[in-house]
């Protein structure tokens, strides 16, 4: 391994860190999409991810099976989003206010639940020997930057395939038409005979299983256990991506890959620092350094487009009244 | 003569209420006395009380008891009404923040930035200049409001002429703002408090011409006027002045404002600015009033918080002040829960999350009304169904309650417990379509007395003598029940069908 440059490592740790921090972001913004395109702001992410995260603990430590957790993360943020979907489809209710309350609900729910399932605070304790097992890919070990991309969680090969069947399902079949068009002009579904109301439902429905699979990453994929507020802020991060991609599959996917790199940055530029000879001097701006990407999505933000919502979106869709 | 005068200047001061010193008194009243007002505070009130019958439930789940928990929770935030001034301080400013900003259809996400950076400006003015008292704070104040307004100024103009959607902006410099206060006050930075400690990163302490006095209690400080005074100056401005009405016109409907000729990008700028400096005013009262000095990483999230509070006041200036001061007193009340109940501090959270989730929904309200209109309807058309119904009704209360009751004594066998979870759901949905009149009562009564039965097998194998007699004579119960239904609806068919 003598003959690797230091470079060539540090691009390998950039590649994982990035998937890594990306993984979370891209299945919550992906699943924030589909809420949007059909027209159900979805603020409440934050919330979702965080009750996956901590279901996907809570059920791998009851059934010692991680697969088990997988689902039932995924389910619970389901549940999650289907209070949203109902306050927002149903009872008409103001999306941004009822994200509120579901960031605020998932918030307190989880914290709760670590004091009232295992008697502690903060932490929750490891499920460590019943973590998802690491894909090994071996013809990959050797090939220097591609290594990265082996001994990864499998979330993180699903995050492809999510983001390949987003795209897929939004653009290619009649159920993504549909979705989108109660987003962008929801009478003109009904007067085609659809049902707005659950299609919003449905679409509120996926963001929150694809916010609990995210949660879900960070508390058996990437670590072991469920810590008080684990997600830190992810759901807005991936809110914003959603935004930054301009609500579409591909776009999203980009943007979540953007931030995840961003978050992970810090982290490499430490690694850099301390194995790269010379670039000591550079540890008084740690923080500059990482401040710097922020301005950046601002700068590239206002020089690139105007954002564009679905048209529906935030707009309680009422039937007009047949009598 | 003198009373004619009097009743002249009565009439005079009727016909023209001039001046808005003299309105202001009437002008408060009438927001008070306003329908809407009145409706969401009836709302409000309503959401409070669902959401504490439903936070019941799950501290029951969880194990905990419900009634001590919200006795301390009431008892704590009475014993010590100064905190809860102290909470609510920043939490109104913040509060006020993204409400204006909502006001004119922006989201300001980002005012935990907006709040760091005024806090930051004013820490330095009040540890590193020298100004007399009530001078020295009011100057903070500016400063901070000043930083916080530009911080916010540039999404604004970002918003407003590149179309760069302020949810990304404002976060992102948020976060920017973050780890840049941080490297300020750090040790490689100019504000770094380098005679103390050497661990965290700190200002130095402010000088006492800046420490905003304690106006009562021990933790009450002057910070709360400065909060009032922002409340009524964003209620002026929002509803008394041409710029908050611009402001209002452009948050409904941005192109029909442009149409009336409003200048919607300059309106945009100028609201996001604004809220801003409020988000800054938050962050230097709390420094000045609370920490002291300017700690990095110090907010607990009062940026995040003043969105909840905006909403819970549903953007009205007042309404805010009462959600801040609502929020305050959970949290106040919480810590006492903690201490005293031994129940989390989080079920707070659980508790405002449930507030905002009812607030949301006022037609649950309708929903629930139009199903009782049907319940009264079809109680008054057929005479012999009510009683079996009600019967059903108490019974799947019961249920509910007798189910939650013992899974909240966890740690049985999985067997048991599942199949007490189970049938607290169905009885869930049991009692839910009683009172919704709907047609699958007989499978949901079945589907119940199945489980009531499951369970008293499953309670008998474990040897759970309290579940398997309630189970049993729950089985029994809605057993009787549901012959009864059946044969009434029977005795009600054949009835229809074969008229005299």
């Amino acid at each position: 391994m003598q003959d690797i440059g230091l470079d060539i490592i540090l691009i390998g740790i950039l590649i994982k860190t990035t998937l890594q921090m990306a993984t979370p972001l891209v299945l919550t913004a992906l699943g924030g999409m589909f809420s949007e395109k059909s027209g159900v702001v979805n603020i409440g992410l934050e919330g979702m991810m965080l009750m996956g995260a901590f279901t996907a603990v809570w059920a791998t430590y009851l059934t010692e099976n991680p697969w088990i957790g997988v689902v039932a993360a995924t389910l619970a943020g389901g549940l999650l989003a289907a209070v949203h979907g109902i306050v927002c489809v149903k009872f008409k209710g103001n999306h941004i206010v009822s994200g509120t309350g579901i960031i605020l609900f998932g918030v307190g729910f989880t914290t709760l639940m670590i004091n009232a399932t295992w008697g502690v605070t903060g932490d929750s304790p490891s499920i460590s020997p019943h973590e998802l097992p690491k894909v090994n890919l071996p013809f990959l070990a050797d090939v220097p930057i591609l290594n990265a991309f082996s001994q990864m969680s499998p979330i993180i090969y699903m995050m492809f395939i999510v983001a390949i069947l987003a795209w897929y399902v939004m653009y290619k079949t009649p159920f993504g038409l549909r979705l989108r068009a109660a987003g962008e002009d929801p009478s003109a579904l009904d007067t085609a005979g659809v049902n707005v109301e659950w299609m919003r439902f449905i679409g509120v429905f996926i963001s929150g299983c694809l916010a609990g699979l995210g949660g879900a990453y960070l508390s058996i994929g990437f670590n072991t256990l469920f810590r008080k507020l684990m997600t830190s802020g992810r759901g807005f991060i991936a809110l914003a991506a959603l935004i930054f991609g301009n609500w579409t599959p591909i776009g999203t996917f980009l943007a979540g890959m953007f931030f995840g790199f961003l978050n992970g940055l810090p982290n490499v530029i430490q690694v850099a620092i301390q194995i790269w000879p010379g670039l000591e001097y550079l540890q008084i701006y740690v923080d500059w350094i990482a401040t710097l990407p922020y301005f950046l999505v601002v700068v590239a933000l206002a020089g690139i487009r105007k954002s564009i919502p679905p048209k529906g979106i935030a707009k309680p869709y009422e039937k007009e009244r047949k009598q | 003569m003198g009373q004619q005068e009097a009743t002249i200047s009565e009439q005079q001061s009727d016909r023209r209420p001039s001046g808005y010193l003299r309105g202001a008194p009437s002008a408060i009243i009438a927001k008070f006395t306003d329908r809407g007002f009145q409706k969401q505070a009836v709302w409000v009130t309503f959401s409070v009380i669902l959401a504490l019958l439903v936070s019941a439930v799950i501290m029951a789940m969880a194990g905990y008891d419900a009634g001590t928990a919200f006795t301390y929770l009431l008892v704590g935030a009475i014993r010590e009404p100064d905190r809860v001034v102290q909470f609510a301080t920043p939490l109104i400013l913040t509060g006020l923040s993204v409400a204006l900003a909502f006001k004119c259809g922006l989201f300001n996400i980002g005012a935990e930035g907006q709040l760091y950076v005024g806090s930051m400006a004013a820490a330095v003015v009040g540890y590193a200049m020298a100004f007399p008292y009530l001078i020295h704070p009011i100057l903070c104040f500016m400063v901070a409001a000043v930083f916080g307004a530009l911080y916010a100024f540039v999404p604004g103009l970002l918003k407003a002429y590149r179309g760069a959607h302020e949810v990304v902006t404002t976060m992102m410099l948020s976060y920017a703002a973050i780890l840049i206060t941080s490297w300020l006050v750090g040790p490689y930075g100019p504000f770094f408090d380098s005679a103390g400690s050497q661990l965290i990163p700190q200002t130095p302490l402010l000088q006492d011409t800046a420490i905003l006095p304690t106006i009562g209690g021990h933790y009450m400080h002057a910070g709360i006027l400065v909060s009032l005074l922002a409340v009524i100056g964003v209620d002026f401005l929002v509803n008394r002045t041409v710029l908050g009405y611009e402001m209002r016109a452009v948050g409904e409907n941005e192109s029909a404002a442009d149409y009336a000729g409003i200048n919607s990008k300059r309106r945009v700028t100028v609201a996001l600015t604004i809220s801003g400096g409020l988000a800054g005013v938050a962050g230097g009262g709390e420094i000045m009033g609370t920490y002291g000095r300017f700690i990095h990483d110090w907010s607990p999230g009062l940026g995040w918080d003043g969105i909840t509070v905006a909403v819970l006041g549903s953007n009205n200036p007042w309404g805010v002040l009462a959600g801040a001061i609502f929020f305050a007193a959970l949290k106040v009340g919480g810590n006492s829960m903690q201490q005293s109940a031994h129940v989390p501090i989080e079920m707070v959270g659980v508790i405002q999350g449930l507030v905002v989730l009812f607030v949301a929904a006022p037609r649950i309200i309708e929903w629930i009304q139009t199903q009782s209109f049907d319940y009264t309807s079809w109680a008054r058309s057929e005479e012999s169904f009510p009683v079996e119904h009600f019967v059903g009704t108490s019974l799947s209360i019961g249920g509910i309650f007798v189910s939650f009751g013992l899974l909240a004594t966890m740690g049985r066998t999985f067997l048991v417990d599942g199949t007490l979870f189970t049938i607290a759901m169905i009885t869930l949905a049991a009692f839910g379509s009683f009172l919704s009149r709907s047609r699958n009562i007989d499978l949901l009564m079945t589907l119940s007395i199945i489980g009531w039965f499951a369970a008293f097998l499953a309670g008998f194998l474990a040897g759970e003598f309290l579940v398997w007699i309630l189970s049993g004579i729950f089985g029994v119960l809605c057993l009787f029940d549901l012959v009864l239904i059946r044969r009434a609806e029977r005795t009600y068919y054949i009835k229809q069908e074969v008229p005299e």
